[in-house]
């Protein structure tokens, strides 16, 4: 039998290395510090865009027998459902091709009123369309990733749409994929307007019961609140185009001792199963700088002329 | 050299195959979030189960350097705190290491049940990490993550030693 075809070496008794115990705390301390580095200062971005372009070939091959089983799959469904989807489709156009002509003369109209009142323009953004890849693994967290990424311009912060709804916001950008934060997310956080009052309000993920839903919060426990009104993005955070569906109300929960009214919404976005989404540009761009702010004036002890 | 009685004589690892079979077991980690059951927090993590074998059976190749490694890239992967998979695959490779001498003198199935509070003490770890950190509890199916690591014991210890097993000179007098 020819040497070395043996698994058995003997325990190397002077050549151990460093011990496990130092190694578990160096690489520990390490971990601490990229942790505390990621969560609190924002500052692992660029580390985390280099290891996903060497992970992102891995990725890729372990995409390919999904798309191909995915791709497999769409090629064998039934002509039926095809007819059906079809036909579905264009009924909901057609639900849609009254309002959608008339937003030509309605947006003629507002420009001229605009103009009458010498009010600025209303904001518009452009957008691209997206495909959902998957959902990111994190159980913690509610963010899907999409095939659009820095190649594609993908800014940080666009909002993401679907066709019936705003569904998120990309939160990091890598060189091909992008992350979006969904609205359930427990931090995400988006400003509504609530169509029929006008108020305007905070609207949270809330990942707390078994769907995952939104929290309406901070609305004082007698505010004009009912089951069924329409949120819509409001425009004041400078993210959002203003006018966007976002959610409707599910639940409403007065209680005595409580300043704030506990207020549910679902989201009207297909949040859990959307496949084709359109990302936004945010219009962060358009809005013109905040005035620059008076220097403060001379307190009275320290600030004193020098 | 102390032999359990009734080892077998095992061929040599490749690093080759040592290293190819993680970076496998990451693609299925990949393929398992993709395509099968997306955001799960009770699937069971394949790279977990297969460092700490490499951690037991070769612990001159791989230890906690690589696992440290291996965790910062799942991390990229899933999107998570960066160093949340690290640290706890960190902790997962100490532990094995320490308890390397001792398992491999007990049966594959009795082995299972003693790696089961490994994955548990790594699952533990990462749970705390995300907790103090302002997430929520992600259900109690994330408890069915260890036993089912544990479960995959038994099939990592087949299909992993089965390179070692071959005949060391196969030639073509023989049936095997």
């Amino acid at each position: 039998m020819p040497l070395g075809t043996l698994d058995r070496d003997p325990p190397p008794f002077f050549r151990q290395g460093p011990s496990a115990l130092s190694k578990l705390a160096v690489f520990s301390a390490l971990a601490f510090f990229i942790m505390v580095a990621d969560a609190r200062f924002k500052v692992m971005q660029p580390v985390r865009m280099g290891l996903a372009a060497v992970l992102y070939p891995v990725q890729w091959l372990a995409m390919q027998p999904i798309q191909l089983l995915q791709g497999g799959g769409q090629y064998f469904s039934s002509l039926r459902t095809a007819q059906t989807d079809k036909d579905l489709a264009l009924k909901k156009l057609g639900l849609q091709a009254q309002r959608a002509n008339q937003v030509e003369q309605l947006a003629l109209e507002n420009q001229r009123l605009r103009k009458l009142l010498s009010l600025r323009d209303r904001l518009q953004s452009g957008g691209m369309a997206a495909q959902v890849l998957y959902d990111a693994a994190d159980p913690y967290t509610r963010k899907v990733v999409i095939d659009r990424g820095m190649t594609d311009k993908v800014s940080l912060g666009s909002p993401v749409v679907d066709e019936l709804g705003v569904i998120g916001q990309v939160t990091r950008v890598y060189p091909m994929v992008s992350e979006v934060t969904l609205l359930t997310d427990r931090d995400h956080a988006i400003p509504v307007l609530n169509t029929r009052t006008g108020a305007r309000g905070v609207a949270f993920g809330d990942t707390s019961s078994h769907v995952d839903a939104m929290e309406l919060r901070f609305m004082a426990a007698n505010a004009d609140v009912t089951v069924g009104d329409l949120l819509t993005t409001s425009g004041v955070d400078g993210v959002y185009p203003p006018g966007l569906p976002v959610a409707r109300i599910e639940k409403i929960e007065r209680r005595v001792d409580a300043v704030f009214a506990r207020i549910y919404c679902i989201p009207l976005g297909l949040v859990a199963g959307a496949s084709h989404v359109l990302v936004l540009e945010p219009v962060t761009a358009q809005i013109t700088a905040r005035p620059v702010p008076d220097p403060a004036p001379p307190s009275g002890k320290k600030g004193g002329p020098k | 050299m102390i032999m359990r009685p009734g080892q077998q004589l095992l061929l040599p690892a490749s690093p080759l195959f040592i290293w190819g079979s993680l970076v496998v077991a990451m693609v299925i980690n990949m393929t398992q979030n993709m395509g099968l059951w997306g955001r799960a927090a009770w699937a069971p993590d394949m790279l977990a189960v297969v460092l700490v074998f490499w951690t037991v059976h070769q612990p001159l190749r791989i230890g906690i350097g690589a696992s440290f490694v291996f965790g910062l890239l799942m991390d990229v992967h899933q999107g998570a705190l960066l160093g949340q998979h690290a640290m706890a695959y960190t902790v997962l490779s100490f532990f094995a290491t320490t308890v390397h001498r001792r398992l491999l003198w007990f049966t594959v199935p009795s082995q299972a049940a003693q790696v089961l509070p490994l994955f548990l003490a790594a699952h533990a770890v990462e749970m705390a990490v995300r907790l103090i950190g302002g997430a929520g509890f992600p259900g109690f199916w994330v408890l069915l993550a260890p036993v089912l690591e544990a479960a995959l014991w038994p099939v990592a210890s087949v299909v992993l030693l089965a390179p070692q097993r071959r005949a060391p000179d196969p030639d073509a007098n023989r049936p095997l």
